[in-house]
């Protein structure tokens, strides 16, 4: 048998970067002192803009990115970062989706919006209309969520520590609704995006007796067509779901809805 | 030799955002101050118009996740005036709880993980930890606490949809809300102690000067975070309603948070502002920390923000406990009802770093119209006038040593909130050849 060598193991280094959104996705991280202890002493943190200073940026092995690419400055900026990693994982629905900023994604209502709230004036840098990192950028992994959980961050994280495929979570709410063994809302008549949205919260809301606002985006495999017509039953117009479905799923949504 | 002409900080360290300062030298004098908010446009006011009032409380806490809860509060004052909801008292209790949880969680996080680095001259907390752990320890478990209470009452701990029109989607269990109390009893000792390290700091002067103060009056003869009138250091009292003749907002091209002044000056907000306009009506160990700690510097130092966050704490502790046994006393609520589908509405609430409005108007159960004004919308001017004034005081001083540091320690004293926070600190030093 081979003699195995004595060499030290190098930390995979790990960079955390924030764009245009709410910082709830790195503030997720930041509020977990148990395990984001663990973190720090299993990688080489390069760059954690809420955590750490002085980082000396350079080639990465992972960089988590939060939150869409909404000016010219931050479109270069991605590109840099993309360069340097070999790994880039968009993290909260703002990376993954565009965000809520993304709601009226492609309608061409950008630039008045932008009018309508600054009025006519030159920034430093050019606004662009929100969009996900994916759309300057190849992105390895999504983790989704308004924002992330912990507990599926901090699986993802320890995967790609360990040089393993993270498993993309294949549940929607509902599923974990039904483990909660909440009272289903639909069976009231309440608009719920439950069966249409990756789950990951731990069915936050319906336990609260609150409908699912959608804010994890869309499950690939929920039938959109049959909901929507279900929730049209329920006396809902199709613009009225539409609508509400748009708030979170950004440019994401668009490709499950474009043919209903 | 070369002198230093400008001063470039970006990303600014320690504050939740993405920002940075540049200051301009030219001749020994301090020519142009410029806080830059680097963080890309959002647009909320504009994609709120033509939904339902539960859409935009689902969608307003995203503004900031920090203050989360602040921005569902504003709105929910807002829309409830707008459709005539009358909530009953103890739902405004449960409210109260929720505010008191954001408030210690959010000042917890800043006065020792942001600011008590730069009074005990350490990088981060986690370097301070080696001298000061019992405190580091301690003040972690503050800020959890915070965050539990957050979770109880928004339902998880950021962007939680518990909080809704006419009350909350599920109200926590009497065992909690003993366990709560319990919880903030026993935290209380180590905010006097917290008291106690603050007073026993010096601060320094190079920045002061006078400016004007701004928050809610609460509607009764206590402290409180929010209220139906704007109240200002020149002891004025304005209607909420006319919050735009009060705050006069403009936009700067080198940032995408607009500016605000009173009276066409700077003005500050948060808990400073807050301490020194209410803080005679505190009472039992937020009155002992009050005259611990308040002295006529506060006027003209916005360091000493850290310290009325400290006494803020105390209060908010104090809060829990008083609110909890209030609870108890009282039947569960009804979730109130809208009694209109048309109307307008102001909603200003205290959010940690300061005052924060909502205003909407809702047409046949659709928004038509929204307008939100932060806290840091409000005081970046003041910020940018203290770094101004700072800068004159240290070059006359000749201390021209690590400027950077002390425009930055400013800036951090306000707990700006840009959304992202940048730990990460570079300095560019343009040198002139001349």
């Amino acid at each position: 048998m081979a003699k195995v060598k004595d060499t030290p193991v190098q930390k995979p280094r790990i960079g955390v970067y924030g764009f245009t959104g709410c910082a709830g996705d790195q503030l997720i991280l930041i509020h977990t002192e148990d395990e984001i202890l663990n973190l720090f002493a299993a990688a080489d943190i390069r760059s954690f803009v809420m955590a750490s200073s002085n980082p000396p940026e350079g080639d990465l092995d992972v960089a988590f990115v939060e939150g869409s690419i909404s000016t010219e400055e931050e479109r270069e900026h991605i590109q840099e970062i993309r360069k340097r990693a070999k790994i880039l994982v968009a993290i909260g629905n703002c990376a993954v989706s565009g965000g809520p900023q993304a709601m009226f994604a492609n309608d061409g209502s950008f630039a008045k919006r932008l009018r309508d709230v600054y009025g006519e004036v030159k920034f430093i840098t050019d606004p662009i209309e929100a969009a996900p990192i994916d759309a300057h950028v190849t992105v390895d992994y999504y983790l989704p969520g308004c924002p992330i959980d912990s507990q599926q961050a901090f699986a993802l994280i320890s995967r790609l520590l360990h040089g393993a495929d993270p498993e993309p979570s294949l549940h929607p709410v509902c599923h974990e609704c039904k483990l909660h063994e909440n009272r289903c809302l639909l069976l009231d008549k309440k608009l719920c995006f439950g069966p249409l949205t990756k789950g990951g919260c731990g069915s936050a809301c319906p336990n609260h007796g609150l409908p699912c606002v959608g804010c994890w985006g869309p499950q690939a495999d929920g039938n959109f067509r049959q909901h929507f017509e279900l929730l049209q039953s329920f006396g809902l117009s199709k613009e009225e779901v539409f609508r509400r479905i748009k708030n979170y799923g950004g440019h994401k949504i668009l490709e499950f809805i474009k043919d209903i | 030799m070369s002198k230093k002409e400008s001063i470039h900080i970006e990303p600014l360290a320690r504050v939740e955002g993405h920002g940075g300062i540049k200051v301009d030298i030219k001749g020994g004098k301090v020519t142009d101050v410029k806080v830059d908010i680097l963080e890309g446009p959002r647009l909320f006011e504009t994609f709120v118009i033509g939904k339902t009032p539960e859409e935009d409380l689902s969608l307003v806490p995203r503004i900031c996740a920090i203050c989360n809860l602040s921005h569902k509060f504003a709105s929910l004052r807002a829309l409830e005036k707008c459709l005539g909801v009358n909530i009953p008292e103890v739902t405004q209790e449960y409210r109260h709880l929720m505010h008191h949880g954001e408030m210690i969680e959010s000042h917890s996080l800043h006065v020792f993980f942001l600011a008590l680095p730069d009074f005990f001259g350490y990088d981060n907390a986690v370097a301070m930890a080696a001298e000061h752990g019992e405190v580091v320890k301690k003040a972690l478990q503050l800020k959890k606490f915070g965050n539990k209470v957050m979770r109880t009452m928004g339902g998880r701990m950021v962007h939680g949809e518990n909080p809704i029109l006419g009350g909350f989607g599920r109200l926590p269990s009497r065992e909690t809300l003993l366990e709560l109390k319990a919880e903030a009893e026993e935290l209380l000792p180590f905010a006097m102690q917290t008291i106690d390290i603050l007073a026993g700091l010096d601060i320094p002067d190079h920045m002061e000067r006078e400016t004007q103060f701004l928050c809610m009056k609460p509607p009764h003869d206590g402290y409180d975070y929010y209220g139906d009138i704007i109240l200002t250091s020149d002891g004025k009292e304005h209607s909420v309603e006319d919050y735009k003749k009060v705050i006069v907002e403009r936009v700067v091209g080198h940032s995408f948070a607009k500016r605000s002044t009173y009276l066409g000056k700077p003005f500050t907000v948060g808990a400073i502002a807050r301490v020194l306009l209410l803080g005679k009506r505190f009472k039992g160990k937020a009155a002992e920390a009050y005259k611990k700690l308040v002295n006529p510097r506060w006027y003209k130092n916005p360091l000493y923000n850290n310290f009325a966050q400290a006494i803020e704490m105390v209060f908010s502790l104090e809060g829990i406990i008083e609110t909890v046994d209030k609870i108890l006393q009282m039947e569960t609520p009804a979730i109130a009802k809208p009694t209109r589908q048309s109307g307008s509405g102001t909603g200003g609430v205290e959010a940690p770093r300061g005052t924060l409005i909502h205003h909407y108007e809702i047409k046949d159960g659709k928004t038509a119209a929204a307008d939100y004004i932060t806290p840091t919308a409000m005081f970046l001017d003041d910020v940018e006038a203290f770094i101004w004034k700072s800068g004159e005081t240290l070059l006359q001083r000749r201390q021209t040593e690590n400027l950077e540091l002390q425009f930055e320690i400013i800036a951090r004293s306000y707990d700006p909130c840009i959304s992202c926070s940048a730990h990460l600190v570079t300095v560019n030093y343009l040198d002139s050849e001349d």
